[in-house]
């Protein structure tokens, strides 16, 4: 494993991880104030992309032009690709969302899963069902090399842009008027109606502006791969999703986060040995111990009742995590007569056997080490991230900005 | 809201008419339909169009156990349709040169479907709904994407070909009775006999589940889609309620799946794309959740009928297929917005869509609240 | 008489507050116990501690002397303590008999494969099912006789969705039935009504723990009142010896209103 291949793995993730960021974050806001996930975002990704493509093919853009015009058909383009998505995005809200508000969580999300195929055969309609493709541009395909290590321009590009956008978001969230507007509408609509925030008005915006991002990320990915297919969005939808959940959905910084570990997940997934990839597993498993013998039965020993703080009781609510195959099982096993020590055990019981799982894995991995994850596999890793990270921490890493309400 | 009014006005007079007055009459055109083929009336294409159908309707009976009972949005229900196909397709075909026999292929098919439903329900039914619509939505995609990988074993992409068909008795019992005459029929090999043999399931799963919908089990898939604190409180495990449901509804489409491989002889990951469980998500939301005869009408509807436009407009099939899906996604976003209950509506769907308002249903809360204490007075 | 229910030392807390703490007192059989308490005394809590909804930090819970502690509340039901709660959880769209068939959930036994064919034995249940649901239906006379029974849950007056959330808690024939405010928002009248029906319902046998802040009703229908603050019993006694504990008073009304009425 050469530091070249780990460096040109690790901003080949970045990037990807920052597409998956700038989709992210449309999801995230829009989870944030709605608790609703707009599962059409994806194809606003997609018709970003497209938006683009058709502009900068319209004027003709080729390596022939001047910088100059080269550069305006490119902000033209990026242009496009921001407003048609807003007024999409705004259309949409308006059209098939805001009359479900209020209904039960799966009404809002058939609508906008009807939303996500409409805009699908849309741009089958509108553009044919063939990969648009720009034309090759220097820029494209320019890299500079540090080091000795090949960098292409674009990726750097994608980093520094989206950084800037998501700073410029977070700024926007954090210290203006409209960002004040959503945070509260966030927190309590009904509250924030009565505080003179017109809700509807800040939620139009949320959507307006998940969907520029979401317009940007398909222009910088047009850019970046050269080609889209119109079913693109329903994958970088899902990853984005899953980006979003990962961090903690409803979170800003968690969608980045989040975003940025699947990127990152994705790519060295399918880039390094088995041998490699298994110390990350590793670390999981020491995490994974630490939480066990440390976190949690510290936590436990706030539990105990001041009668019954006596040091017996607490070496015996240690020895339950700590020594879980053999006290944590016979505490399972044997009646119920201790609340603590009982859920106690329980809850050991599941830790270990988590633990137990990454090691075996780990293990598997090590024996296998010189084999590497075929490419075809890359979409499984995401969505086993996403089943993963929804059954074990569904509020993510960061966790969720806005606690559940029951 | 002319139009509502009109709808409105025509459901009220289809619902005077009894239920199995609707029934009846579906399952005698049901049954007659096939004659008119033999007569020569009708092409045998249709028969086709026929089997596919009732086999969406099957998918739909078994998506609206989850959907409209127990209130889960599955987005991934075709992986187990995909898993009974493929069970099937490795027991009865040239791939692994198997042939077992019918019965217990079926039976396995929606055993493994179940397995299956088992396996990805238990860690994810205590998410909250939209949580797990996304989840399944990643397990269908996992599942399809890894018969896709599994070259080996599946043959990928190209799928599996030469499934052998169905026969009634051991391969024995076949040889002996010759050829032809009964023996014929012992196979199920020809259009009209799977429309048929499809056409029984469907009718004996609809039964089945029009039962357990009015059993206590229905009951408590019902109560805990309406407040599962409640449900839990009145002492319904949520957990092994919710299973119950999901693994139900995996053996049906397993079964449906395994009919499937057996009809269509070839099958390959194409047929298990997202879209699939979309379509079926469709036909459930347009027909009514909740609805036994709403879902048979929405698959019917949403797969018979673009086949009859298609012939009538005499378009091609891939541009067609655009069209089809843009009207499907239309049609979940109008439905949910203007009836969400659907065409034919199940009461509890019905009462749910009615009361959108809050404010609203205060107001109506109140005003019989009213009504009650003047009842009260004259009572004394 | 046997004891029903003895809770030991039950503490729970949320994060650093103790909404609980070290709490024990029993309920013995056929007698109705009623807690009270200032708002956030920890009432609610300890309802939610005994059905289930929550685990007990620390502690024991027994049901006739089998720990219920930490089971899911449909174990707790099982083992025979049923509740209704202080907001209303009915399930409104669903008919008032359905409402209190779900309530039988847990003493009927039909299964997967019999409920769909219908076998004769189902039937059977069920038809029994019926015909004991209306019985505890007319528990409460005219309320909710003939058409009504088939009526949304919804379409109900409020006072008669309180009656009916009892109906469901009931319908189960619980050990122990749990009532949270079972008069709230009711007029005088009304809750008289109840309160005549919650005596019906101990000569009937039953055995019943309420939370209540009317203190006409606690004190028509109590054989023992136990009254909270922050999470602690500060007094147990019957009616007229709790509410005139100055511990209790103080709690109402503050340390002042107590000296002087000391």
């Amino acid at each position: 494993m050469s530091l070249d291949h780990i460096v040109s793995v690790t901003i080949g993730g970045l990037t990807v991880g920052m597409i998956y960021a700038l989709i992210a974050l449309g999801y995230t806001m829009v989870y944030g104030v709605l608790k609703f996930i707009n599962f059409a975002h994806g194809e606003v990704f997609t018709i970003g992309g497209y938006v683009a493509a058709f502009t900068l093919l319209t004027l003709g853009v080729n390596d022939g032009m001047s910088a100059i015009a080269v550069a305006g058909c490119l902000l033209a383009a990026v242009v496009a690709s921001v407003l048609v998505p807003m007024a999409i995005g705004f259309l949409v809200e308006r059209i098939a969302y805001r009359p479900l508000r209020g209904r039960a969580r799966i009404i809002p999300l058939l609508s906008a899963i009807g939303v996500s195929i409409v805009m699908q055969q849309s741009i089958i309609l509108v553009f044919g069902s063939k990969p648009v493709t720009i034309p090759t541009l220097a820029l494209s395909s320019a890299s500079i090399v540090v080091g000795g290590i090949r960098i292409r321009v674009l990726a750097l590009v994608i980093i520094v842009v989206s950084a800037v956008l998501m700073a410029g978001l977070t700024y926007l969230v954090k210290s203006t008027r409209i960002g004040k507007a959503m945070r509260a509408t966030s927190q309590d609509m009904e509250a924030a109606e009565m505080m003179g925030i017109d809700t509807n008005k800040t939620i139009a915006f949320t959507f307006i502006v998940g969907s520029a991002l979401a317009g940007i990320g398909g222009f910088l990915v047009i850019m970046y791969y050269g080609s889209l297919k119109f079913d693109a969005g329903f994958l970088y939808g899902l990853k984005a999703f899953t980006a979003a959940v990962l961090g903690g959905i409803g979170n800003i910084p968690g969608a980045v986060v989040g975003a940025l570990v699947l990127g990152m997940t994705e790519t060295y997934g399918v880039s390094v040995d088995l041998g490699f990839l298994a110390w990350f597993v590793v670390a999981g498993l020491v995490l994974g111990l630490y939480v066990q013998m440390v976190r949690i039965p510290r936590r436990r020993l706030q539990h105990i009742a001041e009668d019954r703080r006596t040091p017996e009781y607490e070496r015996s609510l240690l020895n339950v995590y700590r020594l879980t195959p053999y006290h944590g099982v016979k505490t399972l096993l044997a009646e119920r007569t201790d609340a603590l020590l009982s859920v106690s055990a329980e809850h050991a019981v599941r830790l270990m056997a988590g633990n137990v799982f990454l090691a075996v894995v780990a293990a598997v991995m090590f024996v296998n080490a010189n084999v590497r994850i075929d490419t075809r596999w890359q979409p499984v890793i995401a969505f086993v991230v996403l089943m993963v990270i929804l059954m074990f921490r569904p509020s993510g890493i960061l966790g969720e900005a806005i606690t559940e309400k029951v | 809201m002319r139009l509502s009014e009109v709808t409105e006005r025509v459901s009220g007079a289809a619902a005077r008419v009894p239920r199995s007055v609707y029934a009846v009459g579906g399952l005698v055109i049901a049954i007659i339909f096939p004659l008119l083929n033999m007569a020569g009336w009708v092409e045998t294409a249709w028969l086709r169009v026929g089997v596919i159908s009732l086999l969406f309707v099957m998918l739909s009976l078994g998506l609206n156990i989850v959907m409209g009972e127990t209130g889960l949005l599955n987005l991934g229900y075709i992986a187990f349709f995909a898993f009974g196909a493929y069970t099937t397709a490795l027991l009865s075909s040239p791939k692994f040169e198997l042939r077992w026999p019918f019965l217990v292929v079926v039976v396995l098919s929606a055993l493994i479907a179940m397995v299956a439903g088992f396996v990805i329900g238990l860690p994810t039914l205590r998410l909250r709904g939209d949580y797990l619509a996304i989840v399944t939505l990643a397990f269908g995609e996992i599942v399809r994407l890894t018969i896709t990988n599994l070259q080996d074993f599946t043959n990928g992409p190209n799928g599996i070909t030469g499934i052998y068909s169905p026969r009634l008795v051991g391969e024995g019992a076949l040889e002996s009775l010759g050829s032809t005459g009964p023996a014929a029929w012992l196979v199920i090999d020809k259009p009209v006999e799977y429309y048929y043999l499809v056409l029984a399931c469907v009718a004996v799963t609809a039964v089945l589940i029009s039962n357990l919908k009015n059993s206590r089990i229905g009951r408590a898939w019902n109560a805990l889609r309406e407040d599962e604190l409640a449900a839990v409180s009145a002492g319904i495990t949520a957990s092994r309620a919710k299973l119950l449901s999901v693994v139900l509804s995996a053996g049906i489409a397993g079964f449906a799946g395994s009919l499937f491989a057996y009809y269509s002889n070839v099958i390959s990951p194409e047929s298990f794309l997202f879209m699939q469980s979309v379509i079926v998500v469709c036909m459930v939301v347009l027909g009514g959740m909740g609805s036994i005869p709403g879902v048979i009408l929405g698959a019917i509807v949403l797969q018979a009928l673009p086949q009859v436009i298609r012939q009538a407009a005499g378009a091609a099939r891939s541009e067609f297929e655009v069209y089809r899906m843009l009207i499907f996604g239309i049609i979940i976003v109008v439905m949910v917005i203007f009836r969400p209950e659907g065409l034919l509506p199940d009461t509890l769907w019905r009462r749910e869509a009615h009361e959108v308002d809050p404010r609203e249903q205060e107001k109506t809360r109140q005003s019989l609240f009213d009504l009650e204490e003047g009842e009260k007075d004259l009572e004394v | 008489m046997g004891t029903i229910l003895e809770l030991q030392g039950v503490s729970m807390s949320f994060g650093g507050l103790k909404a609980v703490d070290s709490l024990s007192f029993d309920v013995r059989e056929n007698e109705i116990v009623s807690i009270i308490g200032p708002n956030g005394s920890g009432k609610t809590t300890t309802f939610n501690v005994i059905s289930g909804l929550y685990e007990p930090d620390s502690g024991d819970i027994l049901l006739k002397g089998e720990s219920v502690a930490g089971l899911r509340p449909d174990q707790v039901h099982d083992k025979g303590i049923s509740r209704t709660f202080q907001s209303l959880r009915l399930f409104s769209n669903m008919s008032v008999l359905d409402n209190v068939l779900v309530g039988m959930h847990s003493v009927t036994d039909a299964g997967l494969i019999a409920s769909m064919l219908r076998l004769p034995k189902v039937r059977r249940e069920e038809a029994a099912m019926r015909v004991k649901a209306r019985e505890i239906l007319e528990m409460f006379p005219g309320r909710f006789s003939g058409p009504r029974q088939q009526q949304p849950a919804f379409s109900l007056s409020y006072a008669n969705r309180r009656r009916l959330e009892i109906a469901r808690a009931l319908a189960s024939e619980p050990a122990l039935l749990l009532l949270d405010e079972p008069v709230a928002g009711m007029n005088p009248m009304e809750s008289r009504e109840v309160m005549e029906q919650i005596k019906v319902l101990r000569d009937k046998g039953y055995t019943i723990l309420m939370i209540e802040h009317d203190m006409h009703v606690v004190e028509g229908v109590s054989d023992r009142v136990i009254a909270m603050d922050h999470g602690v019993k500060i007094a147990e006694g019957t009616y007229t010896e709790v509410a005139n504990d100055p511990q209790v008073v103080e709690a109402y009304l503050g340390k002042r209103a107590a000296e002087a009425t000391a």
